[in-house]
């Protein structure tokens, strides 16, 4: 398995600024300020690389995402997606339901083919040299199965044998994991039985396993009770205090804000805003506001649509 | 329609959205067959070379229907024409009556838990469900054939008058036993525990083919088609071949014994709709099977199976592992293997044990275990995803494959054996016991290479949610044209085998004979592994559709 410290070293160096500026074009990020990003000092140490050849320092970005198209028929679920996400961040990727969230995590995962467009994980492209993307990613999507019919640690072990690791370790990390994540006592029973907080729960563990360098979670709170969540929330934010990244999709606001330190909103199927967190939220109260800001859904009201509503019988 | 009746309401009160509609709702059966019809579009309208697959399914079954038609029509006037018709409309209620619950049908509108939230009364539900149903290749198949029988039997203005409610009576008969077995059955198939059981109604299925079998084999020996008329006799009088019963009575003169014979048909309408509103109503009301179970699910023991100490270790062991696992505890998994075990262990015996077999029906045995192959990452359901992402080279889709063949394997290639050898023993036929060996294991092979392949290129969803459906909507053709074509490839690629086989025995050279063994199973492993190879690449290139394929419904 490749260990985390030593793959952070790569040939690739990414000339970040020139894409940091998101959505060069499209309106609603003008009216957010602090728009250029690259401000908050000391918060991204891999900025100072600005085409430097060869500087040996030049950790690559966790996900570089360069023009990605997506349609499915003739809808456009993502529609030129530039996105270049840090190493060792909790990054959040925010935006309405429908706005291509899951479609654009599950391209960059290996698990849904682009129309169009160019992924770099951890410096390797995803659809040209998937042998190294998919040793060092972990996923845990949304809305596809796990095997159900194996228990909660027979899950874990055979997820782990899947990927390489030898039994015994895999076994230790699996026992370990179900301590954390105070699955231990559901161990023997069929995931198939499991509630959703347990399932995601077991997802997360499966998707640590192999100790990745970058872990994609599709809305991994999504229907999750409050003492999972602060479990899983544990969890992850001892990972990403390690080095690792971890990019999870959302769209409780007051989640993302609590949690991350970069944001990327999406509406839309575009990126329409990426930054810091500060940054990002700008002058606005809360992410809530500025997201709501971004995504132009301000000030919307039902106002004379549902007068029919309320006030007894039909 | 009842159902309509409160929707009409608000009208009278003080409407102040004009534009919102019509003032009478759609009647409850105008929507479901639009449902239906939406349903069939949309499962189409995804890709089109599933629209391509269900076009060609649906024209070769209606090229059959149109044959058995013609078939039917050409009967008119020979002596049998009247036991044959009967049969025919009991074996198609039989097969209406279960093979839903097994095979390829993908009709959403007919699974009650989507309709639990919303206001509806049975009565007119059922009805509405009813119609719903009739929309379809299957009913439009089983309209020729009915059809077909009542022209082949129908004499006079009398026999003509008692066809026109024949028909219709019959292809509903037929309709609502679908419906009302499987109403019946999906609490038991919903239910955790309850599909354990469900694996039962495969013997059913396993039995069913075989007396038709028995019947067919009857029919070849000295009696011809008159052997028939016992069993006829009495099915003339059993719903819905009863209808048809009803046109040749008539047609004769009966008019008493039509009248009692359609009469009986329509009962059976009415007591299978009363049946299946029950079921509708029981199932809608009452909580939820798995609900129940899955509070009381005890958890397992960690056994340490001394299977598992066995399987060689690293993916393959791994893989192997877990395919046996969910041969065990998988219903839908289950219910194949079971069936396939059952059904090849029937044929060869039965027909041995009744004096008619041969040794090569243990072929039988190896076919029904080869399909298993087919469709492998159908089976993963949308949790492939798992799969794919410790996929990243030919290599790695090599050993997966390789080691789900190998899981199969170690049921199919003892078993194999076993049946082969039983039915040898039966039929005291040891002479042919390596040729027909050779050959099972040749078939076994072919099976698995293709199978291989079509997992890899006919990738179609099993819904687990409804125990209804074993193909998403819309991929029921592809299935059933990856399956076919596998087996037909597989026929092509065991022609060699069964050439040498025939001109062996055609030149009596019986000592040689023996070399059919160690050649056709080494023949079945060069197959295996060359369709493995063959398969490998395309589902390491071909991950993403496969997920998409596999996790739709």
């Amino acid at each position: 398995m490749p260990d985390q410290a030593s793959e952070q070293v790569s040939d690739e160096v990414p000339d970040q600024v020139s894409d940091e500026v998101p959505d060069q074009a499209s309106g609603p990020v003008s009216g957010v300020p602090g728009d250029v990003p690259d401000r908050t000092a000391g918060e991204v140490p891999d900025r100072r690389v600005n085409a430097v050849d060869g500087a040996p320092e030049a950790a690559p970005s966790a996900v570089r995402v360069e023009g990605l198209w997506k349609r499915f028929g003739t809808q456009v679920a993502v529609a030129g997606v530039d996105l270049t996400l840090p190493t060792g961040k909790f990054i959040g990727l925010v935006g309405p339901n429908g706005a291509g969230k899951t479609t654009t995590l599950s391209m960059i995962t290996g698990l849904l083919r682009p129309d169009q467009g160019r992924i770099e994980v951890a410096g390797h492209d995803v659809w040209k040299d998937p042998a190294q993307v998919k040793a060092r990613i972990g996923v845990l999507p949304e809305g596809l199965r796990l095997f159900e019919r194996l228990s909660g640690g027979e899950l874990l072990s055979y997820t782990g044998r899947l990927r390489g690791l030898p039994g015994e370790e895999v076994d230790r990390r699996a026992a370990q994991l179900l301590e954390v994540l105070d699955l231990s006592g559901a161990r023997h029973k069929l995931v198939v039985d499991y509630s959703t907080g347990m399932r995601k729960k077991i997802g997360l563990a499966a998707a640590l396993l192999h100790n990745p360098q970058v872990l994609f979670l599709d809305e991994p709170f999504e229907g999750v009770d409050p003492v999972s969540a602060q479990s899983i929330r544990g969890v992850l934010e001892r990972y990403t205090a390690s080095g690792a990244t971890v990019v999870f999709s959302s769209h409780v606001m007051e989640l993302v804000e609590s949690l991350c330190d970069w944001v990327a909103v999406m509406a839309a199927g575009r990126i329409r805003a990426q930054g810091p967190l500060s940054e990002v939220r700008g002058a606005a109260g809360s992410l809530q506001d500025a997201f709501l800001e971004l995504v132009g859904a301000h000030g919307r009201d039902a106002g004379e649509a549902l007068d029919w509503l309320g006030g007894g019988a039909r | 329609m009842t159902a309509s009746a409160p929707a009409t309401a608000p009208a009278a009160g003080p409407a102040t959205a004009p534009a919102s509609g019509p003032a009478t709702a759609p009647s409850l059966m105008s929507v479901f067959v639009r449902l239906k019809l939406s349903l069939l579009t949309n499962g189409l309208r995804q890709s089109t070379g599933r629209t391509a697959a269900f076009v060609a399914s649906a024209v070769l079954a209606l090229l059959v229907a149109a044959g058995q038609l013609i078939g039917l029509a050409l009967l008119r006037g020979t002596a049998s024409a009247a036991s044959l018709t009967v049969l025919l409309i009991a074996v198609v209620a039989l097969g209406w009556a279960f093979l839903p619950l097994f095979f390829p049908s993908g009709d959403e509108t007919l699974d009650p838990t989507r309709l639990v939230m919303l206001p509806l009364r049975p009565g007119p539900m059922v009805a509405s469900l009813l119609v719903a149903s009739l929309l379809g290749i299957g009913p439009l198949f089983t309209l020729c054939l009915v059809t077909g029988a009542a022209l082949a039997v129908a004499h006079g203005a009398a026999g003509a008058a008692a066809a026109v409610v024949a028909v219709p009576l019959a292809l509903l008969v037929c309709v609502a036993l679908a419906r009302a077995v499987a109403a019946a059955n999906i609490r038991l198939l919903t239910s955790r525990k309850g599909r354990d059981l469900a694996v039962l109604s495969g013997l059913v299925i396993a039995v069913g083919v075989q007396l038709v079998s028995f019947a067919v084999q009857r029919l070849g020996q000295a009696g011809g088609l008159a052997a028939l008329d016992p069993a006829a006799a009495v099915l003339r009088w059993i719903p819905p071949a009863s209808a048809l019963g009803a046109v040749d009575s008539a047609s004769s003169g009966a008019y008493g014994a039509a009248a009692v014979q359609l009469a009986l048909s329509a009962g059976a309408l009415a007591g299978l709709l009363y049946g299946w509103q029950r079921s509708l109503t029981r199932l809608m009301t009452a909580p939820d099977g798995s609900t129940l179970a899955a509070a009381s699910e005890p958890t397992r023991r960690d056994r340490p199976t001394g299977l598992h100490r066995m399987l060689p270790g690293g993916r393959t062991g791994t893989v192997m592992q877990r395919s046996l696992r969910y041969v065990w505890r998988d219903p839908k998994t289950k219910m194949a293997w079971v069936s396939a075990l059952v059904v090849g262990l029937i044929v060869p015996l039965f027909n041995a044990l009744q004096g008619t077999g041969s040794i090569y029906f243990a072929c039988f045995a190896s076919g029904m275990l080869g399909v298993q192959m087919y469709n492998q990452f159908g089976q993963d359901t949308s949790a492939f995803w798992m799969v794919a992402q410790t996929i990243a080279s030919p290599r790695d889709a090599f050993c997966e494959l390789r080691a789900r063949a190998l899981a199969l394997l170690l049921i199919t290639l003892p078993y194999t054996v076993l049946v082969t050898a039983a039915t040898a023993a039966v039929l005291g036929d040891w002479r042919a016991l390596p040729e027909a060996l050779g050959i099972a294991l040749g078939l076994l092979g072919a099976l698995m290479a293709t199978g291989a392949v079509a997992s890899a290129r006919f990738p179609y969803s099993i819904p687990q949610d409804s125990a209804y459906k074993n193909v998403a909507p819309g991929q029921g053709g592809l299935a059933w044209i990856s399956i076919f074509g596998g087996m037909i490839a597989s026929a092509v690629l065991c022609s060699p085998l069964i050439a040498l086989t025939i001109w062996l025995n055609a030149a009596s050279a019986d000592s040689a004979i023996w070399v059919l063994l160690p050649l056709g199973a080494g023949y079945g492993a060069l197959l295996v592994w060359g369709g493995l190879r063959l398969a490998a690449p395309q589902t390491a290139a071909r991950l993403p559709e496969i997920l998409a394929a596999v996790s739709k419904g």
